[in-house]
């Protein structure tokens, strides 16, 4: 298990020199391994359904407001929207992005590592809960169908909860906030691809899902698209009825698919 | 601040150490730990029959990690069963100022006036799901425990 985790890390993380990330950078073709199709595939999906908004290219403009490897914390300069995702080329696992773009699978990409740590566990034969500090997926015994109790942290007071998820075995529970990964007057680690500026509307999202890479990703994606008034885009993307809760300036949210409680 | 994050952990130590590495994706964090051992209630008699490979007892360690806001640091206290198992776990993060602090301070302006919430310590969970930061610092603080124990 250890290995799978180390092998993802070396391949997607955005904060070592010596992985596929640098090399994608200097413009080479890469074989990302056999993770690529589905957590890339993902991406294709997630990118489509916020217009933009959602793009694994965005590793450059997250470093220009110095969120890079060496944690700067210092804009350089303007915000730098994210090359199209359509300059990219696949070819199954392999990649090849224009030269200087940053591959950055932030969104997704701990969510996707959820599953697959509860992937091993479950080959196994064994059940597990996998909470990746909040992102987690449920696997647990299923004969008494006991849903899982998980408090969705307030983002401004980490003793209290705006609500309550009741998340079923089988389903994953993943959030997104601003507050923590922040660094100076509005700057924090949820970009819009399209201007590399941060979101500005939404300060936190909880998403639950049949896996924890979708949960993660589609938490990213409500940052820029309201769940409510896209219902039918998401439905037409393969994400019928989502269980979403978010807070934004006009306070707390939760769609009516939602299992469990807010407090608001 | 203080935070039971975790409150009743029933994996044995080699799951739980895993799924708290899966946490730390992105980076090496944590590299700049402080252990503070104390097995203070550390049983021997129960370590003698116990078949794996650590001592059971209550152990505690810090751990530090970066974040954009600057170095932070959490206390992790566990306790370890003879038979392996960690049966408690608790995450405190030593609040330090900083940046982190600050941006609080700036959405609890503007948030918290409208959505209050509950207490989470009043509330019957078993999990929390928020902004993750903790984990680096988590994973090097259990890491030290590991040690220990194993020695």
């Amino acid at each position: 298990m250890t290995a799978r985790v180390v092998e993802f890390d070396r391949t997607w993380s955005r904060f070592r020199d010596d992985g596929a990330v640098a090399r994608l950078r200097a413009g080479e073709t890469v074989d990302l391994g056999p993770d690529a199709p589905a957590l890339l595939g993902l991406y294709d999906r997630l990118e489509a359904l916020s217009d933009g908004a959602v793009n694994p290219l965005v590793g450059g403009g997250l470093e220009a407001l110095g969120y890079d490897a060496g944690y700067s914390l210092r804009p350089m300069g303007a915000p730098v929207a994210a090359p199209a995702w359509s300059s990219a080329r696949r070819d199954g696992s392999t990649l090849t992005l224009p030269e200087g773009s940053v591959l950055d699978v932030g969104a997704a990409g701990k969510g996707f590592l959820v599953d697959a740590v509860a992937a091993v566990v479950l080959a196994t034969g064994q059940q597990c809960v996998v909470d990746a500090s909040g992102d987690l997926a449920h696997h647990g015994p299923t004969s008494d169908a006991a849903p899982l109790g998980v408090a969705l942290e307030h983002p401004a007071d980490p003793s209290r909860a705006v609500g309550v998820a009741e998340l079923a075995p089988g389903r994953a529970l993943c959030g997104s906030a601003t507050n923590r990964r922040a660094w100076g007057q509005d700057l924090h680690h949820v970009l819009d691809a399209r201007d590399g500026r941060p979101a500005r509307d939404v300060v936190a999202t909880w998403v639950v899902a049949g896996s924890a890479a979708e949960a993660d990703g589609l938490a990213t994606a409500l940052f820029f698209l309201d769940p409510v008034g896209n219902a039918d885009r998401l439905a037409a993307a393969g994400w019928p009825d989502l269980e979403a809760v978010w807070l934004d300036a006009t306070g707390l949210h939760a769609t009516s698919s939602f299992t469990g409680e807010v407090f608001a | 601040m203080t935070l039971p994050r975790t409150k009743k952990l029933t994996l044995t130590t080699v799951a739980a150490a895993t799924l708290l590495l899966s946490a730390c994706g992105g980076s090496d964090e944590g590299d700049d730990t402080t252990p503070t051992p104390s097995p203070e209630a550390a049983d021997e008699t129960a370590s003698e029959e116990g078949s794996g490979s650590y001592s059971a007892g209550d152990y505690s360690a810090e751990g530090s990690y970066q974040t954009p806001g600057g170095t932070q640091s959490v206390v992790v206290d566990l306790t370890l069963e003879e038979d392996g198992t960690v049966s408690a776990v608790t995450v405190e993060p030593q609040a330090d100022g900083g940046n982190s602090e600050q941006f609080q301070t700036k959405f609890a302006g503007g948030i918290a006036d409208k959505v209050v919430g509950v207490k989470i310590d009043d509330l019957n969970v078993s999990k929390v799901s928020g902004s993750s930061l903790t984990s680096g610092g988590f994973n090097a603080a259990v890491d030290e425990i590991k040690a220990e124990a194993a020695a």
